[in-house]
């Protein structure tokens, strides 16, 4: 009887095998009508513009092409998804990168084609934050956008501070934040409100102070977490535990007023612009450069570039190709800036798009925060970034719900980077 | 041995205990009948269970991330679990959810089973609200209760403000409540559906035991130790183990309500495995987490099987 049912179990794997091998075959994909289908992995298609924009441009300029977006609905977890899906041998040709760790994950398992050669055609001095994608000598992904981090005022809640919102440095804005505050309970407006991620903090020190994020000593972060914890204890700020368990969105603070000031990447931009056209709400918001560590100096501030790469699996490599050099130079560049986003290739033309947008502050301030002198990258590229950002979440949760002090939380990040990430 | 009834872990295997096996060919084909019956749900199990838990036996002496070719390591995934800080703090906190649910859990079903166990007018009502916190959307649950225990605004701890508890806990936002938090949820969640298999073993209790241990004048405390207790044994086994491999697979409640944390507070061994498998890629590292996970539900589950038995003699 045994080695019947081992026949059995042999049969079934076999049968089974054949049938998975036989899932996909390795032919280009085309339409009834002999266009070439090109796949493209993105999030939220429906509330993300961008995206459509860029294919219905992409496929005017190239009427031989057909763009089929693969949509993943759950936008927070895109990577997570994405990852399953290479994981499990996904052929989709043009793979958007909605951060550079997940990025250098991807091309350090080598599931990206290498895009050098396109790079090296380019005039690469255009291309904000391309240096971020240099891996090893190689380039994987070309930037298409490079958010980077502003401070946005309710101009109706500031109207009476006196205070030079293009030269702010942090202690003038954590005092004017404590000024700003009012109301108590349902009434209450907050001076300002940082959002959970431990970005607002980490990156803003990391970029001003030139610390090193993966270095393994953390004691830069010191004055930022300082500043940021004695906001919430004076109520300037709402405490980071009721933002996380209530899971609070920043739109709804500042756009619902709730909050008078709020760090946040240019991406928002384009949603205030879009929800007040719609008629979503009547926000007058103005963007100021990010607050910087001392008076008088350049603006230096963090960003994170969005990029397209072509998996190593695609069916359509050369469409996929034809596809990236589009979007990401500077016609591309003028669709999104079009949108109120921020490109990553830059010229006089996309700058004179991206200005001419219809509600998009052209005040001496807002024009000084959209041309920082210094945009460092929020999180550096290694085989290390996922390791270290995990540890460098879980002891920012920690400093920040108060169960370790701001001292012994910097030690421990430390500590275990160095001891755990090899 | 004989003597005892077949249990869960002794198939009954009736071909094998019949007398004078009948000529070859036909024991072949009834054989082969037999096999062509279970084979489409046997196809289904062999390629969606099977072989991926005989390939995660493999995996964890292996090193892969999914695109690489497999690279056999021996033992130095397990050494490196043995060495890690988090390992440790992850199983830790499944024991310490593990401790906390399966009792907790046990108690509330038994207990609301007994209450709705009568025959009163709308009682169905009752039943029913208590079985619906486990057909809601667990997502939906999670956040929800993360929102009743958010520190300030929070109805908890305005409730317990009321009654006069001034040091109200920090629950999702502490190292020491978080975990105390997912259990309390994870109760509601859970206790509807034992509770349902409680009342279907209650309904099997002969009513005349009851009467002839009222005719000793037994009262309702001994009745339900003497009686209730003891004819549910069979139930409350099935309950135990069901609780037990559910407690130490948990994943989507602590994923939604705090992702483990904060810190690695309420990180248990499932998320671990997926964050070292799914997201880091590191599968062989990942695989022997989820192989010392099987061992210790395995080992937990026989020692409950071997209770059961030795109290059934």
């Amino acid at each position: 009887m045994k080695s019947t049912i081992m026949k059995a179990v042999a049969t079934a794997t076999a049968l089974l095998l054949t049938v998975a091998a036989c899932g996909g075959g390795d032919e280009p994909e085309t339409t009834s009508d002999g266009k070439t289908v090109l796949t493209m992995s993105l999030w939220n298609y429906a509330s993300t513009p961008e995206f459509k924009a860029l294919i219905d441009g992409f496929e005017a300029d190239n009427p031989t092409i057909k763009i089929k977006p693969v949509d993943i609905l759950a936008g927070e977890d895109y990577a997570e998804k994405l990852t399953t899906m290479l994981a499990g041998g996904d052929q989709t040709d043009v793979l958007t990168m909605k951060n550079v760790t997940d990025y250098a994950r991807y091309a350090n398992r080598g599931q990206l084609a290498s895009l050098s050669d396109e790079v090296a055609k380019v005039d690469a001095a255009k291309y904000r934050g391309l240096d971020a994608f240099k891996l090893n000598g190689d380039y994987f992904a070309v930037p298409y956008r490079q958010d980077f981090w502003v401070l946005y005022y309710n101009k109706a809640l500031l109207k009476d501070a006196k205070v030079d919102l293009a030269n702010l440095t942090w202690q003038q804005y954590a005092d004017l934040a404590k000024s700003l505050t009012t109301g108590a309970d349902a009434s209450k407006v907050y001076g300002t409100y940082h959002h959970t991620w431990r970005s607002v903090i980490q990156a803003t020190a990391a970029a001003q102070t030139k610390g090193d994020l993966l270095g393994g000593d953390y004691t830069f972060l010191k004055n930022q977490y300082s500043m940021a914890l004695d906001l919430e204890k004076a109520g300037a700020t709402m405490p980071w535990g009721t933002a996380n368990t209530q899971k609070i969105g920043y739109d709804s603070m500042f756009s619902g007023g709730k909050a008078a000031m709020l760090p946040m990447g240019t991406w928002y931009v384009a949603k205030l612009l879009t929800d007040i056209a719609a008629g979503k709400h009547k926000t007058e918001w103005g963007i100021a450069p990010m607050p910087q560590v001392a008076a008088g100096g350049p603006v230096t501030t963090f960003g994170s570039p969005t990029a397209f790469a072509v998996n190593k699996k695609a069916k359509n490599a050369a469409a996929a190709r034809t596809f990236i050099n589009w979007a990401t130079g500077p016609k591309g560049a003028t669709t999104i800036a079009k949108l109120g986003l921020y490109p990553a290739y830059t010229d006089d033309a996309v700058l004179a798009a991206f200005g001419a947008v219809q509600g998009m502050p052209s005040d001496p301030v807002a024009k000084k925060a959209l041309a920082p002198d210094q945009v460092t990258l929020e999180m550096p590229i290694s085989d290390k970034s996922s390791d270290v950002d995990a540890i460098l979440t879980e002891e920012h949760e920690l400093i920040m719900v108060g169960e370790k002090s701001v001292d012994a939380g910097l030690a421990e990040m430390g500590k275990r980077v160095k001891s755990e990430v090899s | 041995m004989a003597s005892t009834p077949p249990t869960l872990l002794e198939p009954v295997v009736t071909g094998a205990a019949r007398p004078a096996a009948p000529k070859p060919v036909r024991r072949r084909r009834t054989a082969l009948v037999g096999w062509s019956f279970i084979l489409p749900n046997f196809v289904g199990f062999a390629a969606l269970t099977l072989i991926p838990i005989v390939a995660t036996l493999g995996l964890a002496f292996m090193q892969w991330n999914s695109y690489s070719t497999p690279e056999w390591v021996g033992l130095d995934n397990f050494r490196r679990l043995w060495a890690s800080e988090t390992f440790w703090m992850a199983l830790r906190n499944t024991a310490y959810y593990a401790v906390g649910h399966i009792p907790l859990t046990l108690v509330a079903a038994l207990g609301f089973a007994v209450l709705l166990n009568r025959k009163l007018r709308g009682i169905g009502i009752f039943r029913t609200a208590l079985f619906f916190p486990y057909i809601t959307s667990l997502v939906a649950v999670a956040v929800v209760w993360n929102m009743l225990f958010s520190p300030d605004a929070g109805p908890v701890n305005q409730f317990l403000h009321a009654i006069g508890v001034s040091e109200t806990p920090g629950w999702t936002t502490s190292t020491t409540w978080a975990m105390p938090a997912v259990i309390i949820t994870s109760v509601w969640r859970d206790l509807g559906y034992y509770m349902v298999l409680y009342l279907a073993g209650l309904q099997t209790i002969p009513g005349e035991l009851y009467e002839a241990a009222e005719v000793d004048g037994a009262g309702p405390w001994a009745r339900f130790w003497h009686i209730t207790v003891p004819s549910l044994r069979p139930t409350t086994f099935f309950v135990l183990i069901m609780l037990t491999i559910s407690s130490f697979k948990v994943f989507d409640l602590v994923q939604v309500m705090t992702e483990g944390g904060p810190g690695r507070s309420t990180l248990v061994l499932s998320q671990l495995i997926y964050r070292e498998g799914v997201r880091e890629g590191r599968f062989g590292y990942s695989s022997a987490v989820a192989l010392v996970l099987f061992v210790i539900v395995l080992l937990v589950t026989v020692v409950q099987f071997r209770v059961q038995q030795r109290g059934e003699k």
